[in-house]
């Protein structure tokens, strides 16, 4: 077909700016406006700004211990009435947001990078290097998580980031796993065997061409996840390996609380209703995310 | 009456730049047992119009017109009344076999599953599954039965899903592109599978394709498409052998056969039409006027009409 | 006579213990168009791939102007690479969903030279003006644009590297016979322009007739004659 007949009046491109290409396939601004994801970041970043701005937040000092007023109903003194040891419990709510959304998010941040750089090189190089770090990722996920995590606490004793590495270490196998699976079948993608035959670097295939375009799964099953890792810091709390006990933690107020769960339900209703909203949000989050993240608009050319 | 009867459907799908006109004034109709080919190429608005038929468009599209089926309205029915008819009456043929067949059920558990699904019981399902699977002609039909879809060629499977869809005996059938991406072994099988749908069912058939050889093949009448409206009807013989449009005329050089001579320039976008001949910026015969004034469609010989004023 | 272009000898592929095709010979002069046909699983997609050694054969040899692709470490397959490039059935899927198009033209010259992709495009005008892309289409995501459109842009892709050798796995078998004729139209220009050979793959024996000069056929696993086209 001759020049002028595919220029047909089109014009002829003369400069370009920039290109928009996105890991997300859709701005930030475009990002914020799905209500999914807004509303869930917004009540999220709430709850972070209570936990940052406790001290200004919190009425009472929640390690201040009253036993003229223990596990008391609420009452205008302490608006969500206090625990055994006659702690005010909003106060604990309040500070208890630091250590527990602190390990939640640390958790998972460490243990997913770790699980896409371990899933990735595993998928991407396969052979033997596959068959070494898939079996590793094998041995970890065989053992089961709060277990597993018992005994590393046990060797390397309790604290905050020992239970986050315990924690971690129980974790990445399964994002590791599922990236794995993601970058086999994303290998054989056309996109990606035109990079290779086009000569690009292994690094800028798999960080610019495959990991964006597997990534989604894993930060959706992150965002559920966080409720996990609460509720496991929780139980290892329980067992005196996760956080002292005069730390305020929410996991380790439900399980204070169980004790009264007869004369005082509101001990364990309360925590347990936060950490509920928590992990309700974060998986709308993941919900919302998953909407955006597919690069497909829904403005799909009419056939 | 005719089967099918179109009229004026428009459907314009809003969007943030500007409203896509998917179909414009489109009007056509299918007689019982007819097959009547839809073609034009991808952006054209034909599958549109197959999936406004059964409303089975997204619900921000706004659509416009009348879908006369039997002299009833498709377009106005309740959901309730329409999923009645949709699948028993009219059958969509989907463009996928492999995607649209559960690869975890045996091949006749898929089937029989729509006819228990009308309240037969088991052994009754499968005794018209067996038959059906027979009139298909797979030659083992208890074989095929029990194996699974990733057990079947291509060509089977196509078969299989064509079974399916027609189950209830429709008295239309909606395919979409039924042939894109087969190859030739398969296509042909296809094709036989139409003939075979159309002679012993007495299926009337929208056969929506760019696949023009297999329009030629099968259909009895062509309806040709260009950005969202009808350009020319006629029968499919006469079509192809003389074609009326300088569109048709067009599609039919770019065929490997006749020397694949490629259309100039590019399909107007449907959110941007041109307010005169929607073909005039790629037509050889098109002056000043088809620039301005939109044609209409006129008859240009006996069951023919053709949206061009060069004709008359 | 000049030696082939690409000469395949007794190339042999097995996945597990089942051979998907064994003793291929196949050659492809400088300029030439050769057609490979064959039904749906005969092999020759895989054939493509194992060529440009997007898959691994398990034995044979694919000597590129004299020296052997398969022996070759990957330094110097990626010195090579350019020349030898692939057009996929499926334009939808041969450009990363999250990039614009214009940055997947741009990215193979602009990895190569370390230019801006936008200075890589300005470089391109005259290719991207022969294929017919215009400037707001650049900035699109793949599923934005038509069929056509993608396999133009993947030509312009592929082009930037001016490569000698296309193999094309049924570059059109997905797209209208009006499109289908000015892709392989534009192909055809490329080729009077650059030079380039096609390696062209496809079940549609008319669409062979009409553009090759040669047409092999693959059956029974094997490659079984080059006949003129």
């Amino acid at each position: 077909m001759n020049e002028s007949r595919m220029e047909a009046g089109k014009t002829v491109p003369v400069r370009f700016g920039s290109f928009p290409h996105t890991w997300c396939g859709q701005s930030a601004r475009a990002m914020l406006s799905h209500r999914t994801v807004f509303i869930p970041l917004v009540l999220l970043g709430l709850i972070a700004c209570c936990a940052v701005c406790a001290p200004l937040i919190a009425p009472d000092d929640p390690g201040a211990i009253d036993l003229k007023h223990v596990v008391s109903l609420p009452s205008s003194k302490h608006l969500l009435g206090t625990d055994y040891l006659g702690r005010d419990v909003l106060s604990r709510l309040v500070y208890g947001a630091r250590t527990s959304l602190f390990i939640a998010l640390a958790t998972i941040v460490i243990s997913c990078v770790a699980g896409i750089v371990i899933g990735c090189v595993a998928g991407y190089q396969g052979g033997m290097i596959d068959l070494v770090l898939s079996r590793g990722i094998d041995i970890f996920i065989a053992f089961p998580g709060i277990i597993f995590a018992l005994v590393l606490l046990g060797f390397m004793g309790p604290g905050v980031f020992n239970l986050i590495l315990a924690l971690s270490l129980t974790q990445w196998a399964g994002y590791a796993r599922l990236i794995r699976g993601e970058v086999l079948s994303a290998k054989n993608e056309n996109y990606v065997l035109s990079a290779r035959t086009v000569g690009l670097s292994d690094r800028i295939i798999t960080f610019r061409h495959i990991l964006p375009n597997v990534v989604a799964p894993v930060l959706i099953l992150a965002t559920i996840d966080i409720g996990h890792v609460i509720l496991s810091t929780a139980t290892l709390s329980f067992f005196g390996l996760g956080v002292p006990a005069d730390v305020p933690e929410w996991g380790s107020m439900i399980n204070t609380g169980k004790t009264f769960m007869r004369t005082a339900p509101l001990l364990t209703v309360i925590p347990g209703l936060v950490i509920t909203a928590v992990v309700v949000l974060f998986n709308v989050l993941g919900e919302g995310l998953r909407d955006v993240l597919d690069p497909h608009d829904g403005m799909e050319a009419f056939d | 009456m005719s089967l099918l009867e179109v009229s004026g459907l428009n459907v314009t799908f809003p969007t943030q730049e500007g409203n896509v006109r998917a179909s414009s004034d489109v009007s056509f109709s299918l007689d019982e047992g007819e097959v009547l080919g839809l073609i034009g190429e991808s952006g054209s608005g034909k599958s549109v119009i197959g999936l406004s038929i059964l409303r089975l468009l997204p619900a921000y599209a706004e659509v416009s017109g009348r879908i006369l089926f039997r002299g009833i309205d498709l377009a106005v029915i309740p959901e309730k009344d329409l999923a009645r008819i949709r699948g028993r009456e009219i059958a969509l043929l989907p463009q996928n076999p492999v995607l649209s067949l559960n690869p975890l059920m045996q091949n006749g558990r898929q089937l029989a599953e729509v006819y228990e699904q009308t309240g037969d019981d088991r052994v009754v399902a499968r005794k018209k599954t067996l038959d059906l699977l027979q009139a298909f002609s797979f030659h083992d039909p208890a074989g095929v039965y029990t194996l699974y879809p990733h057990q079947l060629s291509g060509g089977m499977r196509q078969r299989l899903t064509a079974g399916i869809a027609l189950s209830y005996h429709p008295s239309l059938l909606i395919a979409d592109e039924p042939t894109r991406g087969l190859d030739r072994d398969v296509r042909e099988k296809t094709i036989d599978l139409f003939r075979k749908i159309e002679d012993e069912f007495g299926t009337a058939i929208l056969l929506i394709t760019h696949d023009l050889d297999l329009a030629e093949r099968l259909c009895s009448r062509i309806v040709v498409m260009y950005a969202g409206e009808i350009v020319e009807i006629g029968p499919a013989g006469e079509v192809f052998e003389d074609p009326a449009h300088p569109y048709t005329q067009g599609l039919l050089r770019a065929r490997p056969r006749n020397g694949l001579v490629p259309l100039p320039g590019m399909s107007p976008g449907l959110s941007a039409l041109p307010p005169g001949c929607r073909f005039a910026g790629r037509c050889g015969r098109a002056d000043v006027s088809c620039t301005t004034t939109h044609p209409t469609v006129s008859g240009c010989g006996p069951g023919r009409c053709a949206r061009c004023r060069h004709l008359f | 006579m000049p030696p082939p272009l690409l000469n395949v000898v007794g190339l042999r592929k097995d996945y597990g213990h089942t051979p998907v095709f064994d003793d291929v010979d196949l050659t492809i002069d400088a300029g030439e168009t050769v057609g490979l046909s064959g039904k749906s699983g005969s092999g020759k997609s895989t054939l493509g791939r194992c060529i440009l050694r997007l898959e691994e054969p398990t034995a044979g040899e694919v000597y590129y102007n004299g020296a052997d692709l398969l022996k070759m470490g990957k330094k110097d397959l990626n010195l090579v690479r350019p020349d030898l490039q692939m057009i996929f059935q499926h334009p939808e899927t041969s450009f990363n969903p999250r990039m614009a198009v214009g940055f997947g033209i741009a990215e193979p010259l602009s990895y190569r030279t370390g230019t801006r992709p936008e200075e890589v495009l300005n470089g391109l005008a005259d290719l991207l003006r022969r294929v017919g892309l215009r400037r707001d289409q650049l900035d699109r995501f793949p599923h934005q644009l038509s069929g056509g459109e993608l396999q133009r842009a993947m030509l312009a892709r592929v082009f930037s590297l001016q490569p000698k050798l296309v193999i094309a796995d049924e570059p059109t078998s997905m797209l209208d016979v009006s499109v289908q004729a000015q892709v392989l139209g534009l192909m055809k220009t490329l080729q009077e322009e650059t030079g380039v050979s096609y390696l062209l793959i496809s079940h549609d024996l008319e669409v062979l007739g009409a553009v090759c000069d040669r047409v092999a056929y693959m059956r029974n696993g094997t490659v079984e004659k080059a006949d003129a086209g």
